[in-house]
């Protein structure tokens, strides 16, 4: 009978997971005796004490019941016994499953240590993650960085002149920076020692980490070069259980890799980039020999230990503690060695508890930054780790992960905490000390002195006019000051209904926009001043804490925002983004 | 060779068939397990410095003795948990000498320091499992992951644990226990669980070297177990 009900996508399923089956998961999928002992180990538990499906069993239990009812003797023949009888039969059970796998759990693996059978549950939920895309069930937020990624070969489809140019812009600025013609970024540099891949979030929203990574690679003398191609160390296969598409997406950096023929691949600071890259990739591209591979923090670390870059920790005089990734940590070994490296390069360092393989979840793991319709629980679950940052009274969170840069950023804003996140890229950067580098004899000498000039000397908005939207007086104002002192001619709005008005009326160069206001919000204005002919060309820089910005990002009725900006807002690194855009505008215009 | 009535030797009978069945089944029991492809992991070790998999792996399956190892079983509520763990489990192992001994060997089970051993732990068992009972019915939790083979696996351990009290008491000639018939029931349900165990959830501990092994050699080969901590 229940046969007979189930709709073709569950038999799609169904035949999915038996492709899925191997001995390990298998054996994960057999070994569970209800327990209950995961229960406390996850973050959602810990937040939702009272919403027992929270608990990891439960979630693993789903795919747990599909296999039953089709693989376990006892659930072929009795399946109520064995609890096989529940098993989804309609699309909406498929839409509760979706919520389930996707929107209660990061697949952080924590529960996985304290399982007392060495149940894997974090792979079993991952599996039913990749049952659902494989019938195209899954958040539409996954289901766009997946087509991204499959399509134009980024998460966030970057263009790949829009990359070339923010490298080369990135390149431009740090050969100004120390006035030494050789400081630059190389891009498809055959034979080079390094090639460097990294997070398309770089590109996009923080490229001043590939800045400060060039600088600590020109600083070590390295030989190193940057692809056009196969630069993303992402994969969205990982959140989503296609391992097709895991597969895929790592081999387009091997592939670079050997085709560049460099000695190795370094994965710039992102904890499910370096995991996807080094380890599951090899599996899913099935590579029985890959090219080897390491994370940018071993890069920097041996760069200190052998001498070739000098550090002066106080330089980073505030008082940090790190958050381990659980895609470095718990399934990459990796968390000594970042310790090491802020120890060497920041004064004082406060460890989290608990940490290493244990620590909790940012949160933002498993794909949750890109599901917008989570946050508000994802935020909720945030408490464990505010709770754990809060009582270290540090200043600054240090991770070597960008999703969990952004998962820590939401929550340090929802839940008040008086600390930044940076990574260790930023730290090192800063405690460079340029003048005492020893280069390689062929390489050119470094200046005696070099001074980096900030941004904000040159005026560099001069001429320029900025429409600045926000409801808040006080980042208004903030915003305001910020420009005019770089030169910009500043108007500014309130609301929705007054930025339309004056973008209209004015026709800026620029828009700085928030998007949470009262009344017309900033996604509404924003999709409304892309909708109409005349303000349609004006480049938009959002400008907000608000995390469900990704919405307007991907789901796409209109093109993007030029920039994204979350706040606070760092006052050069705003008015470099809107120099950029201006420069890009201009360039296109051409 | 013991003298037995014709109703234990029907009962012993009945076990030890029901002992060849469970050792077929559960031989075919592992050979479907094994029939399943083993993901290999291609990737180069994670950590030079900390990557083992045999370390690893061997941590994994002696981590049922190693409370500590777990945050689970680390904390004072959790190391309470584990406790009783034990203790239930070793009341089985004491189940099962006490339904083989029994009929092989009964006047071993009499000698005292023996008798109230095995007594001493089917007790604690049987206490246990009548707290395993309440746990899984009056928490909204267990109740919302447990199915009919965790109930029905529990109360008949449970009742298992209580008619081996019984027959280890009879054997033993105490608290007035003299009627041979608990001996002849627990036979019955030992032989009963033998046949119904592969089939159920009890049979995990027949995984459980597979499944421990696995995420140890898995987690050992990146570098990340044993768990360090600080």
């Amino acid at each position: 009978m229940a046969n007979q009900a189930k709709t073709h996508k569950i038999k799609m399923m169904e035949e999915q997971l038996a492709k899925k089956l191997n001995r390990q998961v298998v054996g994960s999928l057999v070994g569970c005796v209800h327990c209950g002992m995961c229960d406390e180990s996850c973050h959602y538990v810990l937040a939702f004490p009272d919403d027992h499906k929270m608990t990891p069993s439960y979630k693993a239990d789903q795919v747990r019941k599909l296999f039953k009812a089709n693989h376990d003797w006892t659930g072929s023949v009795f399946p109520w016994w064995v609890g096989a009888d529940k098993v989804p039969l309609s699309d909406d059970d498929l839409e509760t499953l979706k919520d389930i796998a996707f929107g209660t759990c990061t697949n952080c693996r924590r529960c996985t240590l304290s399982c007392p059978m060495g149940v894997d549950t974090a792979t079993l939920n991952r599996i039913m993650r990749g049952l659902l895309s494989h019938v195209g069930v899954m958040p539409e937020g996954v289901r766009v960085v997946s087509k991204d990624q499959w399509e134009i070969g980024n998460q966030m489809g970057v263009l790949k002149e829009d990359y070339i140019d923010t490298i080369e812009w990135m390149s431009e600025e740090l050969e100004e920076d120390l006035g030494h013609a050789e400081a630059t970024i190389p891009m498809e540099k055959k034979g080079a020692k390094i090639m460097y891949c990294i997070n398309p979030r770089e590109v996009k929203y923080d490229p001043r980490t590939i800045k400060e990574a060039a600088l600590i690679f020109w600083a070590a003398g390295e030989d190193w070069t940057m692809p056009d191609e196969g630069w993303d160390n992402t994969n969205f296969g990982l959140f989503s259980g296609d391992d097709g598409l895991g597969g895929a997406c790592a081999k387009r950096e091997y592939e670079k890799a050997r085709e560049l023929g460099v000695d190795k691949i370094v994965i710039s600071e992102c904890g499910h980039g370096f995991r996807s890259t080094r380890f599951e990739g090899v599996n899913w591209a099935g590579e029985s020999e890959p090219v080897p591979m390491e994370s940018s923090v071993m890069t920097m670390l041996n760069y200190v230990r052998e001498g070739k870059i000098k550090v002066d920790p106080t330089k980073n005089p505030e008082k940090m503690t790190f958050h381990d990734s659980c895609n470095n940590a718990r399934s990459g070994g990796f968390f000594e060695e970042p310790r090491e490296l802020l120890n060497l390069v920041a004064m004082d360092f406060q460890e989290m508890y608990p940490n290493r393989a244990e620590g909790f979840c940012c949160t933002g793991g498993g794909g949750a930054m890109s599901m917008s319709e989570y946050t508000p629980r994802r935020l909720e679950s945030a408490k464990i780790k505010a709770d754990q940052i809060r009582a270290t009274g540090a200043k600054v969170v240090v991770t070597s992960c960008h999703n969990c840069v952004d998962g820590l950023n939401d929550l340090i804003k929802h839940y008040k905490l008086d600390c930044e996140v940076k990574q260790l890229v930023n730290l090192v950067a800063n405690a460079l000390v340029l003048d005492e580098v020893e280069k390689p004899v062929e390489e050119v000498a470094v200046p005696e002195e070099i001074t980096v000039k900030p941004v904000a000397e040159a005026e560099p908005l001069a001429g320029r006019k900025i429409l600045v939207v926000d409801d808040e007086e006080d980042v208004r104002t903030f915003l305001i000051t910020v420009f005019e002192d770089a030169g910009a001619e500043v108007i500014s709005a309130a609301d929705g209904n007054e930025a339309i008005a004056m973008a209209r009326e004015h026709l800026p160069d620029l828009i700085s926009l928030d998007l949470s206001m009262p009344g017309k919000d900033g996604v509404e204005t924003f999709v409304e001043l892309r909708s109409t002919a005349e303000t349609e060309e004006i480049p938009v820089c959002v400008v907000t804490g608000h995390p469900e910005f990704r919405q307007v990002i991907y789901d796409r009725p209109v093109p993007p925002p030029e920039g994204y900006l979350g706040k606070p807002v760092d006052e050069d690194k705003l008015v470099a983004y809107a120099s950029h855009i201006l420069e890009h505008r201009n360039e296109k215009a051409n | 060779m013991h003298e037995v009535s014709p109703a234990l030797h029907t009962a012993e009978v009945v076990h030890w068939i029901a002992l060849v069945v469970m050792a077929i089944v559960y031989t075919m029991r592992i050979r479907w397990l094994l029939s399943f492809k083993l993901a290999k992991d291609k990737s180069a070790p994670g950590n030079p410095a900390q990557s083992n998999k045999e370390r690893g792996a061997r941590h994994s399956l002696f981590n049922v003795a190693m409370p500590w190892s777990m945050e689970s079983t680390r904390n004072p509520k959790g190391f309470v948990f584990y406790l009783s763990f034990v203790l239930f489990h070793l009341g089985v192992v004491a189940g099962i000498i006490l339904a083989f001994v029994s009929t092989i060997a009964p006047d071993f089970l009499r000698i005292p320091v023996v008798g109230w051993t095995v007594m001493t732990l089917i007790v604690g068992a049987l206490l246990v499992s009548l707290y395993r009972i309440g746990r899984r019915t009056l928490r909204p939790l267990m109740r919302l992951i447990s199915t009919p083979d965790d109930y029905f696996s529990l109360i008949m351990l449970t009742v298992w644990f209580a008619v081996g009290a019984a027959t280890q008491a009879y054997l033993m000639g105490i608290w007035g226990v003299t009627n041979g018939v608990f001996q002849i029931v627990y036979l019955y349900l030992t032989s009963f669980f033998l046949l119904y165990v592969p089939f159920s959830k009890i049979s995990h501990y027949l995984y459980y070297p597979f499944t421990r092994t696995y995420i140890g050699r898995a987690l050992g080969h990146r570098g990340s177990y044993p768990v360090v901590r600080s």
